[in-house]
């Protein structure tokens, strides 16, 4: 029941929620039901095995028989962290609103909560359909929470948002369908479980694009691609993160990017190997044009959100070039860059709230000479910048040194051009860095009407965990990284014939769920 | 011939005698009081109780493919449960009625005593298996519409929508007909059930027959709006009262689905590809253009009048798979389970649009739903779940009607009809978020009716209950509309 508690109490607390009939002390209480969320997610750790390479904490019980689509949820070493990512940064993140959202804080508040129901659905169901419905679900929240709390230009870049993404996830509704019907033809008896998937045989022909594997892999590719963002594909994202709410850019960039980075290492890599194999250069291509691209467009934004939300793009192009190495550094690097990336530019965003809730301007020409204003915040703000530039013992350089490690492995042509992204990187966060903290006081920083206030408690409280976790990450890797070994080596070691099984210690809740049938 | 009717016969059309006596009631009440009108809420308990005895006599003595009349009615499951989704969708319909400016007041014994009219006649519909039954099912039920429409106390747009549907709906009978009597020439019956067999060599080895069964065909087209016979649908359901419009975008539309599944299940599709392919062309020149012109419309009723065009050609992908399938059961459920779900969202969507009339002459723009979320948050949430629902967002029940109908598709290798299913259903995305982003993200005063409309408030949240709940115990559902189709 553990991983049934952690998915559905949040819908629970947003009934909660929906029903508290005092506006004055929603914000507290939302806050301590995210934090009872997140005890009840570190719950996991009382019974999670390490060393296992299977499906743990499994809950299977059949929901639409006639199709064989089950209730199926199931925790291994990829989708841990990302689950407790989600649940680390909620609490964050409602008491990052507490200034910012002022208007209809119910309604944001129940919107968040079944956006954390959705997200941490996405990354447990192990049934193709109990996924697809957690994954479209949580359009839903986010589209209210852009489009009613967001900035001017909102509702454009909330429906561009959407459809964008449902663009890209109807044709794997198909491909899911399809992959139902080839279960049936296997085994005798129609199944969507994400298990029964993985033992099928679906015939490969290289070198044409007509051959069923690799039409199911685009399908499949297509719906992860768009919500990464990978580069074509990327141009929801600038509008969705600037127009957004500071919760829920940090939302976005910490957690929805990661479902279509997840989206690959669960779904399209083991369950069309060969394809992805011969398609590899092509992603991995527009990875490394994803970095690049992201970085340089990222240097000319004359607006902060937009800078950060370009660096995404690049941030996100050196997570899938990680996993399409196919190696064990490749795909190590990328989850734990997809931690990484949710823990800064989640931080990232978080700060640039701050300071716009002061200021109201997001312009780097308006500001400069901050950091003789607001030292607390520029301290803040430098660590963080480091982590998201991977310096040494932060945790963005673990990430990325260890996908670069992998890229040479693999193909170092690649990575001689993905390793420039690290220097462009470096150049356009530390030179934001500059034309905001130091020089001449901008129009902004130097207005004697308006003097800034440094950053208050409750903005501190809100910082320092992400700190914390931005030097813990760096420094001790190895804490994180061991919990995840066993599920990635796996992973790297039988890509070719992926058999995730059910961790044998779980067997009495498959019978159970056997004997209801 | 002899002409006995037996206690069997009797009990089956028991549902259509319910619904007659019950139809003379509040105009009875009339006459007896001097030509004064009861209360409306008397006349409307009347109609809801025939209503409910109606499903009940149904569900006790239909089933089970009995047939009454010498073969001309069938009760099946398909009859049962498109008989069911009728008559609830037309006493929703008429909870609406009673408090709609447009059709409340004057004359509602009258308006009552035809829409019962009009349901009979859609039971009539759903049973027959004769195609002289099915005529003169598809005449008791249209006939009595047009007068509905009519009736309408708006004075301009609603007379000529009862006018255009009366001259279109009376051509597509003529089609119909025609196309009947070509098959009366060439199979020497009208019945379904003595050609049902032989339905898939005579489109090969008779043109006539072939030419008869596309008439037919065509006539439904007409009645459920395929493209390109669509012409009247926008027109008809903007003109009309909201209500009527409900129940003609529901109850009509499921009824005439029935039938055309009656007429596709004697596989003629399977023996003449031309049809077949005809047909799936109809089904995607549907999608699209439902959708794509829905995109630019600004009023409610409009757009959604555009949407149920789309939605029927997503229905009709369905019954393209019932017909070419060996196992028909499996289609057809599709359909019915994807005409239920489409019903509980249009019905709530034209609830939502009939409290937002505040007189008889009212037009619902999008525009003017600006700011309803903050004057009644319930009806705009309400109104999301049907909108969000249309568009096939799970876990709502629209997402797994689309599921069911798309996945009997692709078993049967249909693949690229549900690939233009699902691209379809992006475009139809848009112009579903807009009234949602018309409500929450833009300010305004919504103009609500001041109006006590609390029934109709009640049977939106109970739709918008529905879809949400149904969605969770879909499976179950659908593998009972399944199993009463075997």
């Amino acid at each position: 029941m553990v991983l049934s508690s952690i998915v559905f109490l949040p819908l629970l607390f947003a009934l909660i929620v929906a029903v508290w009939p005092k506006q004055s002390t929603l914000r507290p209480l939302a806050l301590g039901l995210s934090l009872i969320e997140f005890l009840v997610s570190l719950g996991i750790f009382r019974h999670f095995n390490p060393a296992s390479t299977g499906l743990q904490l499994v809950e299977k019980y059949t929901w639409i028989e006639r199709f064989g689509i089950q209730y199926f949820m199931g925790i291994d070493g990829i989708s841990l962290w990302l689950v407790l990512l989600t649940t680390f940064l909620t609490p964050i993140i409602i008491l990052g609103s507490w200034s910012s959202i002022t208007e209809r804080v119910k309604g944001f508040h129940v919107a968040l909560f079944i956006l954390q129901t959705a997200m941490l659905g996405t990354f447990l169901a192990m049934d193709a359909i109990f996924f697809y419905v957690f994954w479209e679900l949580s359009l839903v929240p986010m589209y209210f929470m852009v489009g009613i709390w967001g900035g001017a230009r909102r509702i454009y870049a909330t429906v561009k948002f959407f459809i964008y993404t449902m663009a890209g996830s109807v044709l794997m509704l198909v491909a899911i369908i399809y992959m139902m019907y080839l279960t049936q033809e296997a085994t005798g008896t129609m199944s969507a479980s994400l298990l029964d998937f993985y033992s099928l045989k679906i015939p490969f022909v290289g070198g044409t694009f007509f051959s069923l594997q690799t039409l199911l892999f685009f399908a499949f590719a297509l719906a992860f691609a768009i919500k990464v963002p990978v580069f074509p594909l990327h141009t929801w994202l600038p509008d969705a993160h600037v127009e957004a709410p500071t919760p829920g850019s940090v939302i976005l960039a910490g957690v929805m990017l990661k479902m279509g980075t997840y989206g690959f290492m669960r779904w399209v890599i083991p369950l069309f190997p060969e394809a992805s194999e011969y398609w590899a250069w092509l992603f991995m291509l527009i990875g490394v044009v994803g970095i690049i691209y992201g970085a340089l467009v990222a240097m000319v934004q004359p607006d902060v959100k937009k800078l950060v939300a370009y660096s995404s793009v690049s941030h996100m192009g050196y997570i899938l070039l990680g996993l399409f190495t196919f190696n064990a550094y490749g795909m190590a690097g990328g989850l734990y860059q997809m931690l990484n990336h949710g823990i800064s530019t989640g931080a990232l965003f978080l700060l640039i709230g701050m300071i716009y809730e002061r200021t109201h301007s997001r312009e780097i020409s308006k500001y400069g000479g901050l950091a003789g204003v607001l030292p607390i915040f520029t301290i803040a703000f430098f660590i963080i910048t480091l982590s998201s530039i991977a310096v040494p013992m932060t945790n963005g350089f673990v990430g990325e040194f260890f996908i670069l490690l992998g890229t040479f492995q693999a193909q170092p042509v690649f990575a001689y051009f993905a390793i420039t992204g690290v220097v462009l990187g470096a150049v356009y966060m530390l030179w934001m860095f500059k034309r905001v903290f130091f020089g001449e006081k901008g129009e902004l920083v130097k207005d004697e009407h308006h003097p800034l206030h440094d950053l208050n408690a409750r903005e501190i409280a809100v910082l320092v965990p992400l700190i914390i976790m931005v030097f813990w990450m760096g420094l001790f890797p190895n804490h994180f990284l061991n919990y995840s070994k066993a599920s990635i080596d796996f992973l790297v070691n039988n890509r070719s014939n992926y058999n995730l099984t059910i961790h044998p210690g779980d067997a009495s809740s498959v019978q159970h769920a056997q004997g209801g049938n | 011939m002899n002409n006995n009717i037996g206690l069997s016969d009797i009990l089956l059309i028991s549902p259509m005698i319910a619904l007659f006596l019950a139809s003379l009631i509040p105009i009875t009440a009339k006459v007896l009081r001097g030509n004064r009108e009861q209360h409306p809420l008397v006349t409307l308990s009347q109609a809801l109780i025939g209503l409910v005895i109606a499903i009940g006599l149904m569900v006790v003595f239909g089933g089970a493919g009995r047939t009454a009349f010498h073969n001309g009615l069938v009760f099946d499951g398909v009859t049962q449960w498109m008989g069911v989704i009728a008559l609830a969708a037309a006493g929703s319909a008429m909870i609406m009625m009673y408090e709609n400016p447009a059709t409340k007041g004057k004359q509602f014994s009258e308006l009552i005593f035809l829409a019962m009219s009009s349901a009979i006649g859609m039971l009539i519909l759903v049973s027959a298996v004769d195609l002289l039954m099915v005529f003169i099912g598809l005449e008791t039920m249209s006939l009595a519409l047009y007068l509905m429409i009519a009736m309408s106390h708006e004075e301009k747009l609603s007379k000529e929508a009862a006018l255009k549907y009366f001259i279109l709906g009376s051509f597509a009978s003529a089609v119909f007909l025609y196309g009947v009597a070509f098959i009366f020439g060439s199979t020497g019956g009208t019945n379904i059930l003595s050609f049902m067999d032989s339905a898939a060599e005579l489109v090969q080895t008779s043109k006539l027959f072939l030419f008869g069964i596309t008439f037919v065909i065509l006539g439904f087209c007409f009645k459920v709006s395929i493209a390109p016979f669509h012409a009247w649908t926008p027109d008809v359901y903007q003109g009309a009262p909201t209500p009527h419009t409900a129940f003609m975008a529901t109850a009509v539309k499921t009824v005439s689905f029935a039938a055309f599944l009656r007429i596709i299940a004697t596989k003629s599709l399977v023996g003449s590809d031309h049809l077949f392919d005809i047909l799936q062309w109809l089904a995607v020149i549907t999608m699209i253009v439902g959708n794509t012109a829905a995109i630019i419309q600004n009023n409610f009723k409009r757009m959604i009048a555009y949407s149920s065009i789309a939605h029927s050609g997503y229905v009709l992908v369905g019954v393209i798979t019932a017909g070419v399938s060996e196992n028909g059961a499996f289609g057809a459920s599709g359909v019915i389970f994807y005409l239920l779900s489409y019903s509980l969202m249009t019905l709530g969507a034209f609830a939502i649009a009939s409290m937002l009339e505040n007189n008889e002459n009212s037009i619902v723009n999008i525009d003017d739903l600006a700011g309803f979320a903050k004057q009644r948050p319930m009806l705009a949430l309400c109104l999301t779940v049907f909108l969000l629902s249309l568009a096939g967002i799970p876990p709502a029940l629209g997402f797994f009607g689309k599921f069911y109908l798309f996945n009997a598709a692709i078993g049967e290798g249909l693949l690229w009809l549900a690939v233009w299913g699902v691209v379809n259903s992006v475009i139809g995305v848009y112009y579903y978020l807009r009234p949602i982003v018309v409500m929450y993200m833009k300010e305004g005063n919504a103009d609500v009716s001041t109006h006590s409309l609390n029934a109709t408030t009640v049977t939106a949240i109970v739709m918008a209950l529905a879809i949400i709940l149904m969605g969770f115990v879909s499976g179950p559902i659908f593998t009972a509309v399944e199993k009463s189709l075997m």
